[in-house]
């Protein structure tokens, strides 16, 4: 088995940023890293963030920086990750990619304890970079530049201490004295040798300050002094003359600012006021905000809340640093203020937000001062706050995040066309389930009803200057609508249309005249309101008609064609007539190009299933270029030109060209390069969009041609960032479209289906799913779907929270010593009834846990709680808390087999779990619920203790089969409990998956991957029959086939494992049964070993795989989803060829285009184990970035153009999806 | 036809061989062995499952499953169904033998003393021919009471739950058998009467005796055990409703 992987869904979590001007210019830019992908973001003028690039590094990246060298006017990005290579990278605007400027090895790749990588800092002047790991070695880099002006590196200098933790480096500020680099060291070596343990009490860490000699080249530890033990961030403080210079200490509790030959000045951070007492207080992220005049920090805490620090000083000297809340938003893993007055906040779990700053905080009433510190004998005085709404920033935008998934599915629950993925997503309050749909996500601005169904529908503008349209033309079956837009749309009589026939077109002709044309003939609307009508011959009419702002060429019928043109004078002038051999299906004339008269090609479909494209130059009026035949009729032709591009923001060069689009009867999109000059067609592509034939209508996308093909459901055919893309658009079935533009809409489509007008635009471009979210109140963990009434069963539990009750118990309290009446308590409850915050954030005072995170309890304490929802709505038709400290773990369907209660619940639970000193639990339980209310609402049926967690249930024959801890059991369902059948304890750890298939059980072992397993009926006993030989610790699993199971890793690797036939065989046709009972593995293992035949690594935690198909009637593939929140896909190879292709492909791949992080592809996708029969698709992939002469290289060694490479790498993903 | 002249030849002998592979296919779906144990199954949405290999590949079309079919592994699978199937049936036939020679020993005295006398009580199908052969004797006394009243009491002794079902065949096969006035003379479609009857009784008594297997079977995996006097007793480690049935009760 040979698989094709695909990243599907890009990661969505943000592990670090930077902010800086990357693309040159004033513009400001921020570049995230999502583990392996690398994005520069900006916010555009609305204040969207907009994503210029997206790359994939196959790598992780582990830190960021940024510098810029003096004088210059652009940033540079410096990345540490895996690789054991510095790699410093430029963006380059021409060609819209990241170029790679520097290089520079220094040590082994993988995440090593000793291996520099985790740690970035940057002198602030841009004058050297240190990379740091976690221990031990540190190297720094001088920076300069040559007399080219070219960015120069150094060989590394090293400040290497061994037996030194380092928890975080940062540059110091001296202006242009030697550069220094600031850390928070911890030496362990004398705890490491001390047995009586002493030494590690007593261990210290200590604020190091390196300094690099620019004049000896030469890193000396230049200062030392101890901090407290608590402290875990450096934020560098301004210098050289902008500020004192020196560091702030972010430290449990406190924040200090510290400089070399100046005394400490701390202040506390402030608490909430329900903190629990042995809780303390972190700082996880800041982010600095200067200019010339001032500057502050922003500093965030764990629980959520901003923190504005200021400083006060004369010249070196600081007098006192104050602390004063600014707002609280969710925890974020990065903060980036930016200087156009924007603060990017790159969320630890779910959405990331842009927010607007509406103030800075300078009010003089600061919550903790140095000034005012006060030490009493039992320490310094704690100080507290209370949080409020959003006061100084607002938020103007997301960006969706799936980080983590936690659960996935794909199912076809609202029976539509594509199946649903059904993702729980995210973490404690903020948590949520999102249904993803493979296509673009589009928001509806109007829908109105029509006196009728109409056939067609189109916009026009008064004269070509307009920058929007005027009218909104419908056509019925035996009249023309006409409506007006302005401020409303309104239906209008004087625009000279004829409104009692049905239309055929209506278009803007020249610069400022209209045309109708119907059935009968053409009307032409001069500007001054005069109307010229020409009449149809006899009693011919006109079938079709294909026009652009100066030609029109109308198809009659018998298959006469007539193409008309525009004059000087503004007049329609008939030009030529042509007979064509049968009826015209259809026909299409691309649009005048800029700076020409005319264009030169008319494109005419006929029923003998071929489209001709004709000449329209008068020197050949007529001729007919070129034939190409097709499979089926066409029903809808569009001729799009593409304009030539030369990079810059969205694309990569390309030189313009035409494309011939035809939708045929059969539900194909057919699709052809037109040569521009000779007319011949070359380079057919051709996809199936739906069951209806495609109706192919021009469009406008981020001011660039794009087209809308209406089949069974709409698509969009646009170009995102120098790639051709045809995506589904997530919207019912349409008949007819046009595109839209008004002030209140810049770029819309109107179109019509049934009786309705509808008014949508189409958001969020380059997206492969859109997302229907619904909130949830905990960390979700799993879900199933009840089979009878198809809802979702989700449990969700959190640690170290407070139950629903006594959150609104104190609430309550907190409200009344507030005194804020009845009205607040009153949203809260309803907030409280929706499950957790249903994410409405303009709500003033609710302190939406979304927003501000749940109170803290101690970490023994659980809340959880079964949900039974109704997906096609979102709406809880059932939610039960768990009580006395339970939390659920797993859950299944189950229907015990001669028993009368039909389909029931297993919900596995533990009661006090706890991880810390020692994993403990008061108990575990099974808690069986009956569907009460046609499966809306769940009724506990009985709940049996066991002694450990039940981390995994799951039917089998009629019984329900339960992992707990190490112990596979079989239960049976009693009138009181379950009645414990049977077990098998020969499990190695900890059993945490289970999949039957008829009588084998597949059982998976937290250590130890698969276990295959029977069930003896005559004798009640489980076997394992097979397991196997490389301890695996499984984070996902799932089902194959009956010898085969697919298995992921808490490493990032994807892995198959499949029991050989000749011993599937023999184990299926033992008649006796003996062998299975008496055969004995070797050093306690089964008897038998599975052999791996799939192997790869995905660089992500994999925590849900599934096998499905994501389009009708496609291939099935393995999805999965990682905690990062991407989702990806692995398709099997159906011919050996495209295997041959594909490898080859990626090998040269692998060699011409190596990876940008620095680390090698091979390596990569081979990190914990070699990778095995699967090619990367997101490498092959990377083909269309290449520059034209490599890929033309490229394809020449695999013996084809660069134009079929494309079309095969289309060809594979449209068999995913 | 010049099939083979010209330099297509063999791609269209390959797709006639093909086209006869595929009709071969679906004539071979009744004639491949027994109709009992077909080769392939077509599925409902077209596509074919094997049934011979063990992990029941499923096929795309005709044509897929023609070539798999001539694949070293199915042909090795195919034969070793062949070679399980072979060493099935004679083991069915021993065990039918057996078991009817069980019920003639119970039933036939003669047969019990012939068999003793001749010490062929450890070879079944000898017995089972002697035991045929006395059987033709008997029916050619016409003496079908005693027959059936043989059976009877020999069902007696066996179980008394097959007893209560039993009883409504037996008295099927008494009913022509008690106006013998009539239908004496007609002895020929009385023989073709009584084999149909053995034979239904063989066939209730197998399913009988797989209701009874399934039964023990749901109470061993329910935790039941059996001591070495076919006692049930319930498994320490297992546990039990309130209300459970016992099978000691229920299968006597």
């Amino acid at each position: 088995m040979y698989l094709y992987s695909l990243t599907l869904q890009r990661p969505g979590g943000v592990v670090c940023a930077t902010n800086g001007n990357f693309v040159g210019g004033k513009t400001q830019e921020i570049v995230v890293a999502r583990g392996k992908t690398l994005d520069l973001l900006r916010p555009d003028e609305s204040g969207k963030l907009q994503t210029l690039l997206s790359v994939e590094v196959f790598g992780a990246i582990r830190s960021l920086a940024q510098f810029r060298l003096t004088g210059s006017q652009k940033d540079y990005v410096v990345v540490g990750s895996d690789s054991g290579r510095l790699v410093i990278l430029e963006y380059s605007r021409e060609r819209n990619v990241f170029h790679k400027v520097h290089q520079e090895t220094f040590g082994k790749s993988g995440c090593r304890r000793i291996v520099p990588g985790q740690f970035l800092a940057v002198d602030p002047k841009g004058r050297a970079a240190m990379v740091a790991a976690c221990e031990k070695q540190k190297l720094v880099y001088v920076l300069n530049r040559d007399a080219a002006a070219r960015l120069t590196i150094s060989s590394p200098l090293e400040a290497h201490k061994s037996h030194t933790i380092t928890y975080s480096v940062t540059g110091v500020d001296c202006g242009f004295d030697n550069p220094v680099f600031a850390a928070i060291e911890l030496d362990y070596s004398e705890a490491d040798i001390d047995p009586t343990g002493q030494a590690a009490a007593d261990a210290q860490k200590h604020l190091t300050f390196y300094e690099l000699d620019l004049g000896l080249n030469h890193v000396s530890r230049k200062w030392s002094e101890p901090v407290d033990n608590g402290a875990n961030l450096l934020v560098t403080v301004p210098g050289g003359g902008d500020g004192p210079s020196g560091v702030l200490v972010c430290a449990e509790n406190f924040v200090i600012y510290k400089n070399q030959g100046h005394p400490d000045v701390r202040a506390v951070i402030p608490r909430r006021a329900d903190l629990p007492a042995e809780r303390g207080v972190l700082v996880v992220s800041a982010a600095t905000h200067r200019q010339k005049s001032m500057f502050f920090f922003l500093l965030q805490t764990e629980y959520g809340d901003i923190f504005r620090v200021t400083l006060e000083h004369e010249g070196d000297r600081v007098t006192e640093l104050k602390i004063k809340y600014f707002d609280t938003i969710p925890v974020t893993s990065s903060m980036s203020v930016l200087k156009t007055g924007f603060l990017f906040a790159a969320s630890e779990f779910g959405n990331h937000a842009l927010y607007q700053f509406q103030a800075i905080g300078e009010a003089e009433d600061v919550e903790a001062s140095s000034a005012t510190l006060m030490e009493t004998e039992e320490g310094f005085q704690p100080v507290f706050f209370q949080p409020r709404g959003l006061k100084n920033l607002v938020r103007i935008d997301q960006v969706e995040s799936l980080m983590p998934i936690m659960d996935m599915r794909v199912m076809n629950l609202f029976e539509e066309e594509t199946p649903q993925v059904f993702t729980l997503c995210g973490r404690g309050p903020r948590s949520s389930l999102r249904i993803l749909r493979p296509g673009l996500a589009i928001n509806e601005m109007a829908v109105s009803q029509l006196p009728g169904t109409p056939s067609a529908v189109w916009t026009v503008k008064k004269n070509v200057n307009d920058e929007f349209d005027a009218y909104i033309v419908v056509s019925f079956v035996n009249a023309t609508l006409v409506l007006s837009i302005g401020e409303t749309i309104e239906e209008v009589s004087d625009s000279g249309f004829l409104d009692t026939t049905p239309s055929l077109s209506v278009s803007l002709l020249g610069d400022d005249s209209l045309m109708q044309v119907h059935p009968n003939g053409i009307r032409h609307i001069r500007e001054d309101g005069r109307i010229n009508e020409w009449k149809t011959p006899g009693k011919k009419t006109i079938v079709k008609v294909g026009l652009n702002r100066l030609q029109v060429v109308i198809a009659l019928s018998g298959g006469e064609l007539i193409y008309f043109e525009m004059d000087m004078t503004g007049q329609l002038m008939e030009v030529e007539k042509h007979e064509m051999p049968g009826d015209v299906a259809c026909l299409d004339i691309a649009p005048v190009p800029e700076g020409r008269h005319r264009s030169r090609f008319l494109a005419v479909g006929s029923y003998d299933n071929t489209i001709r494209i004709l000449s329209l130059d008068p020197d050949d009026c007529m001729q007919i270029l070129s034939v190409q035949s097709v499979s089926s009729p066409p029903e809808s032709l569009l001729l799009l030109e593409v304009q030539a591009s030369t990079g810059g923001e969205d694309g990569a060069d390309h030189p313009a060209s035409v494309f011939l689009n035809a939708g045929l009867q059969n539900g194909v999109l057919f699709r052809t390069v037109v040569d521009m000059v000779t007319g011949q067609l070359s380079d057919t592509r051709s996809r199936f969009l739906g069951l209806r034939a495609p109706k192919l209508f021009s469009a406008t996308v981020r001011g660039r041609q794009a087209m809308l093909c209406l089949s069974s459901r709409p698509w969009l055919g646009y170009i995102h960032q120098g790639h051709f893309l045809l995506t589904p658009l997530s919207y019912e079935t349409l008949e007819y479209a046009a595109s839209f533009s008004s002030d209140q809409c810049a770029e819309g489509v109107v179109a019509v289906a049934g009786e309705a007008l509808r008014i949508f635009t189409i958001e969020r471009l380059g997206e492969t799913f859109n997302e229907t979210v619904v909130p949830l109140r905990y960390t979700p963990r799993k879900f199933v779907l009840q089979p009878r009434c198809k809802h979702l069963v989700i449990i969700e539990s959190d640690q170290g929270a407070f139950t629903a009750e006594e959150r609104e118990a104190a609430r309550k309290e907190c409200l009344e010593a507030a005194k804020m009446g009845e009205n607040g308590n009153a949203n809260n409850r309803q907030q409280m009834e929706n499950g957790g915050g249903a994410g409405d954030d303009d709500e003033d005072d609710a302190l939406s846990d979304e927003q501000y995170g749940y109170p803290k309890a101690e970490s023994d304490k659980w809340v959880s709680c079964i949900r039974v929802l109704d997906p096609r709505t979102g709406n809880t038709t059932c939610l039960l808390e768990l009580q006395e400290n339970e939390a659920a773990f797993s859950l299944c369907t189950v229907n015990f087999h001669d028993k009368e209660y039909g389909t029931l619940l297993a919900v596995g639970t533990a009661k006090g779990l706890q991880f810390w000193p020692k994993r403990s639990l008061a108990a575990g339980f099974i808690h069986i619920y009956r569907f009460v209310e046609e499966g809306k609402s769940l009724e506990l049926v009985h709940k049996t203790q066991v002694e450990g967690v039940p981390l995994t249930l799951c039917q089998y024959q009629g019984r329900l089969l339960a992992g707990i801890g190490s112990v596979l059991r079989l239960y049976d369902l009693g009138k009181r409990r379950l009645l414990r059948k049977c077990e098998n304890k020969l499990f190695p750890n900890t059993i945490v998956s289970m999949h039957t298939y008829r009588d084998r059980i597949y059982v998976g072992d937290i250590q130890e991957s698969f276990h295959y397993c029977k069930y003896r009926r005559d004798e009640n006993q489980l076997y394992i029959f097979a397991d196997d030989s490389v301890p695996r610790w499984l984070t996902a699993s799932h089902h194959i086939d009956f010898d085969t199971m697919a298995g992921a890793d808490k490493f990032g690797n994807i892995y198959f494992v499949r029991l050989p036939q000749d011993l599937s065989d023999e184990i299926e046709e033992d008649p006796t049964g003996g062998k299975i009972k008496w055969e004995q593995g070797k050093l306690n293992g089964a008897p038998n070993k599975m052999e791996e035949i799939v192997q790869f690594h995905v660089g992500d935690v994999v925590t849900c795989l599934q096998k499905a198909s994501l389009i009708p009637g496609g291939g099935e593939c393995v999805i999965y989803g990682t905690v990062m929140g991407s989702l990806g896909a692995l398709l099997p190879f159906t011919s050996r060829e495209d295997v041959d292709f594909f490898s080859h492909l990626e090998m040269h791949m692998r060699q011409e285009h190596p990876p940008l992080c620095g680390r090698d592809h091979m390596a990569f996708r081979s990190a914990y184990f070699p990778v095995k029969d699967v090619i990367d698709g997101d490498l092959c992939e990377q083909f269309p970035t290449l520059p034209p002469d490599l890929q033309r290289k490229i394809a020449d060694e695999l013996d084809r153009t660069p134009g079929e490479i494309l079309k095969k790498l289309e060809d594979v993903r449209n068999k995913i999806i | 036809m010049s099939t083979y002249g010209g330099d297509s030849w063999a791609r269209e002998a390959h797709h006639r061989k093909r086209r006869v592979d595929d009709l071969m296919l679906s004539s071979s779906s009744s004639s491949f062995r027994d109709a009992s144990f077909p080769s392939f199954k077509k599925l409902s949405n077209g596509k074919y499952a094997c049934l011979v290999c063990p992990h029941n590949p499923i096929l795309d079309t005709p044509l897929m499953l023609s070539v798999h079919n001539k694949g070293s592994r199915h042909i090795a699978a195919e034969s070793r169904v062949r070679a399980s199937e072979l060493s099935k049936r004679n083991e069915l036939h021993k065990r039918i033998a057996l078991s009817d020679d069980s019920t003639g020993l119970s039933s036939s005295d003669i047969l019990v003393q012939q068999g003793k006398s001749s010490g062929f009580h450890n070879k079944p199908l000898i017995q089972k021919t002697m035991k045929a052969i006395l059987e033709t004797k008997s029916n050619q006394m016409e003496n079908p009471k005693f027959v059936v009243a043989g059976h009877k009491t020999e069902l007696r002794t066996r179980s008394s739950v097959c007893d209560s079902k039993h009883s409504p065949a037996a008295d099927g096969i008494r009913e022509p058998s008690g106006n013998d006035a009539c239908e004496s003379s007609n002895s020929n479609e009385k023989k073709l009467l009584m084999t149909a009857a053995t034979n239904k009784m063989l066939t209730d008594w197998h399913s009988e005796f797989s209701e009874r297997r399934e039964k023990e079977l749901k109470f061993t995996s329910a935790g039941w055990k059996r001591d070495c006097h076919g006692k049930w007793y319930r498994d320490e480690n297992v546990e039990f409703d309130s209300d459970e049935e016992d099978p000691n009760i229920t299968l006597r």
